[in-house]
């Protein structure tokens, strides 16, 4: 894989040498950049629409004849034999310099393969593959983020050791085997998950890391969600399909958008406000990485796969001209039934997975914006203000071809995947309250202490979880490893339309209550649950919970 | 506008060797300047909003150079000798809080006797008075906890003003003002910096003394790092070593 090319937009540290000398120029003459982002200027200005919108390149695995060296420690890992690896990767964890916008200038960033956001892992269900990540970032690394990583695959179903434990960091020079066994909860088929992504969780940093450019999506497939819109298998769904390779976008329809808001100092670099305690706000914003690009479309049916890439921003996506979609699946997971909707709200780190049918505008219909109309105005969360379209940020131009006659043969079945049975006895319930006392944060008053379980959890059994929050603050509540069905919200049965599905992130606003189905299968071992606005989770908003046998 | 540092060895020796200067400073400390700034942060453009810092040409932060007591009544400044090149925790309590300080303090002894080894050097604590408590007042507090004389622990008093100022600089505010001047839910967060690489993080000062600890030796590049045995995490499986590894080069402004 090192010696792919990098993705668009990245150069290699000698190529871009010049760039980054005229940037640090410019800096001398500056003196100072502000790190107080109230004090800051507003971001450099950068014309929208003028780049297209770009794609990460998938993952490759080694060839076959190719061995890691050293070779993986099955011992290491739970399952491993059970479980044997198919595919093997080789990653890095490096730093690059990289452009989101040509009016803007080149960043350190730190990177998946060289890749921002990092390469696209495709992966089908039975089949295990294990990944070694290598941190090649620098021993010394100035600003904003740390050389530390550990990786995650958000709302992966994996063992403790390969989850990536905010604790289980590790430095430059080092590597971990991260094993995906890529199995369903249990054996059941209806456990399946979609769209996930991979991203930094490094103790204390994940903010900061995440925002420095270690993110990128993690899809899975199995024979319903097959990824092929001309599968003849009469199980397959069918759904709009073709996952962007890198510069490979010809005829693709299986879109994968990482919604992100970011700040730029007065040289175009990236900044990030460390001393910052709510929540960081930016002022650009970036569609996989790159400032309001715009993408063609034909008039067809497209699967866009919506993730909001944080740190602390709320999305509330319209179409500009207000146009009906499909919502298909939430946090990854298909819904029983597609739910007709005009607009979805993407907390820190959920995902939404909706069809559009451009074919149904009319011909003189050429352009159309996707845009965010939830007011938000410090990283507390959303105010829960609609704001008018007209005045809504526009994230995501998107230019309609020309009708060509193209035909479609992807569908959007009236049902997709049924909800998992809640058909385990319930063990016991666990209250959870999200609170903040002397400006910590506290769950059930209690400080994080990654050293101490707060709930221990039999294999086997399950359990009902409630989340309540006090306070002005959004809360997006990310648990690992296993995925709840939501029972109640505010106190009235939630289960149906989109919050039919399973979730892995629960976004409490101010004074909500939410009641939670859980079942623990498969892995033992200590997991985190943490409130997914990173600059929180990064400031001990979270809890550890263990499955025990 | 020199103040020698009285928490160096190298200023320490200037102190010794130029006694009227420290005279001098004594007698400056009786009268700190609320929001007094020196060279090294008065130049134009530094921003007036409380808690205002600044990203120097070579990647380092400035703060306003505060005039500040310690617990034995010698005159500190903010930047210069509290900041610029140090690694360290900070915390915000006053003596006769009923409060979480007790405990907090309590907590910050736990992570000190962890970083015994290296602190003084390279790490130190900082713990900045909420209330205007006298030096004689701090000094007695860490009498009575035990910590007066231990190397590196600094208790630091000065005007409302100015503990303000750094208290919003290291991001412990609510821009509500009535709950941003209760002293009673004032913050409990510890603050963690490494000013020659501008990293910083936070977690709570009440919280396990292990983590804190870890958390300050996070801050270290990982060839600088203290190796302190109680701190290793026992749960977690070591990451192992990449076969013929050459490490990247810096990533700082100067070396960029």
């Amino acid at each position: 894989m090192r010696d792919r090319l990098f993705h668009a937009q990245i150069g290699r540290r000698g190529f871009v040498k010049g760039s980054a000398l005229a940037t640090g120029a410019f800096f001398i003459n500056t003196k100072y950049s502000l790190a107080a982002l109230a004090d800051e200027p507003a971001s450099p200005f950068t014309t929208a629409w003028t780049q297209p919108l770009r794609f990460a390149p998938y993952a490759i695995p080694l060839p076959a004849w190719q061995a890691l060296d050293p070779l993986p420690d099955p011992a290491r890992h739970q399952r491993y034999d059970e479980f044997s690896p198919r595919y093997f990767y080789n990653m890095e964890v490096c730093e690059e310099l990289v452009r989101p916008h040509p009016q803007l200038g080149w960043s350190r960033c730190s990177t998946y393969e060289h890749s921002v956001p990092g390469v696209t892992f495709m992966h089908r269900y039975g089949v295990p593959v294990l990944c070694r990540i290598n941190n090649q970032l620098p021993q010394v690394m100035q600003g904003f983020g740390s050389c530390d990583v550990i990786t995650h695959v958000h709302n992966g179903h994996h063992a403790p050791e390969s989850d990536g434990f905010p604790e289980d960091r590790f430095s430059p020079g080092t590597f971990r085997d991260h094993h995906w066994a890529n199995t369903l909860a249990s054996g059941d088929p209806l456990e399946a998950k979609g769209t996930m992504w991979y991203h930094d969780h490094c103790l204390d940093f994940t903010a900061q890391n995440t925002y420095r450019g270690l993110a990128g999506f993690f899809l899975l497939f199995d024979d319903l969600d097959s990824g092929n819109e001309l599968d003849p298998n009469p199980d397959a769904l069918r759904l709009p399909s073709g996952v962007p390779d890198g510069k490979r976008v010809r005829n693709r329809f299986d879109i994968p958008l990482i919604f992100t808001d970011r700040r730029f100092n007065q040289a175009g670099e990236l900044l990030f406000d460390t001393m910052n305690m709510d929540g960081i706000l930016g002022d650009k914003w970036l569609v996989n990485g790159f400032v309001q690009p715009y993408f063609e479309v034909e008039r067809r049916k497209y699967r866009f796969r919506l993730l909001d890439g944080g740190p602390s921003r709320f999305y509330d996506l319209w179409f500009s001209n207000g146009m009906t979609f499909d919502v298909i699946a939430n946090d990854g997971n298909l819904l029983p039934a597609p739910v007709t909707a005009q607009s979805v709200k993407l907390g820190v780190a959920e995902r939404m997975d909706i069809v559009v049918d451009f074919s149904e505008l009319p011909e003189t219909t050429t352009e159309i914006y996707l845009v965010n109309r939830a007011e938000q105005v410090d990283g507390r969360g959303p105010t829960g203000n609609v704001l008018p379209m007209s005045q809504s940020p526009k994230l995501l131009k998107l230019v309609i071809r020309p009708d060509t006659g193209i035909i479609d043969a992807s569908r959007v079945p009236s049902s997709l995947r049924a909800r998992p049975a809640m058909d385990w006895p319930v063990a016991r319930e666990r209250s959870w309250h999200f609170d903040r006392t002397n400006g910590m944060w506290t769950v059930n008053g209690q400080l994080f202490d990654h050293n101490r379980c707060d709930a221990f959890c039999k294999q086997g059994t399950a359990e009902i979880w409630h989340f309540s929050t006090s306070g002005g603050w959004a809360h997006p509540i990310h648990m690992h490893c296993e995925e709840p069905m939501l029972l109640t919200y505010k106190g009235k049965p939630a289960n149906s339309g989109i919050w039919a599905g399973r979730k892995d992130v629960f976004t409490l606003y101010p004074g909500d209550e939410m009641s939670v189905y859980i079942k623990f299968r498969d892995w033992l071992g200590r997991y985190p649950m943490h409130c997914h606005n990173t600059v929180h989770e990064d400031h001990a908003m979270m809890v550890r919970w263990d499955i025990v046998p | 506008m020199t103040t020698p540092n009285p928490l160096s060895r190298r200023a320490s020796l200037r102190s010794l060797l130029l006694p009227t200067t420290a005279l001098l400073a004594g007698c400056a400390s009786t009268q700190p300047r609320p929001g007094a700034t020196d060279d090294s942060a008065s130049d134009v453009g530094f921003p007036q909003r409380t808690g205002a810092s600044v990203i120097r040409a070579n990647g380092t932060r400035a703060f306003r150079n505060h005039v500040l007591q310690d617990q034995d009544g010698r005159t500190v400044r903010f930047q210069q000798d509290l900041i610029e090149g140090q690694v360290f925790a900070a915390v915000f309590m006053y003596v006769n809080c009923k409060g979480i300080c007790s405990d907090m303090i309590g907590q910050m002894i736990g992570a000190y006797d962890l970083l015994t080894p290296v602190m003084g050097n390279p790490v130190r604590f900082y713990t900045f008075s909420l209330a205007q408590d006298s030096p004689e007042a701090m000094k007695g507090y860490m009498q009575s906890r035990g910590i007066y004389g231990r190397p590196g622990w600094t208790f630091l008093t000065g005007t409302p003003e100015v503990i303000k100022d750094i208290r919003w600089g290291f991001g412990f505010f609510d821009p509500n003002e009535e709950v941003d001047g209760n002293l009673e839910a004032h913050t409990g967060m510890a603050r963690f910096g490494n000013h020659r690489l501008d990293k910083w993080s936070s977690c709570p000062a009440l919280a396990n003394p292990l983590m804190t600890a870890r958390s300050v030796v996070a801050l270290f590049p990982p060839g600088e790092r203290p190796q302190i045995a109680a701190l290793q995490d026992s749960e977690t499986v070591p990451a192992r070593p990449i076969p013929n590894y050459r490490p990247a080069p810096p990533s700082t402004r100067e070396g960029a």
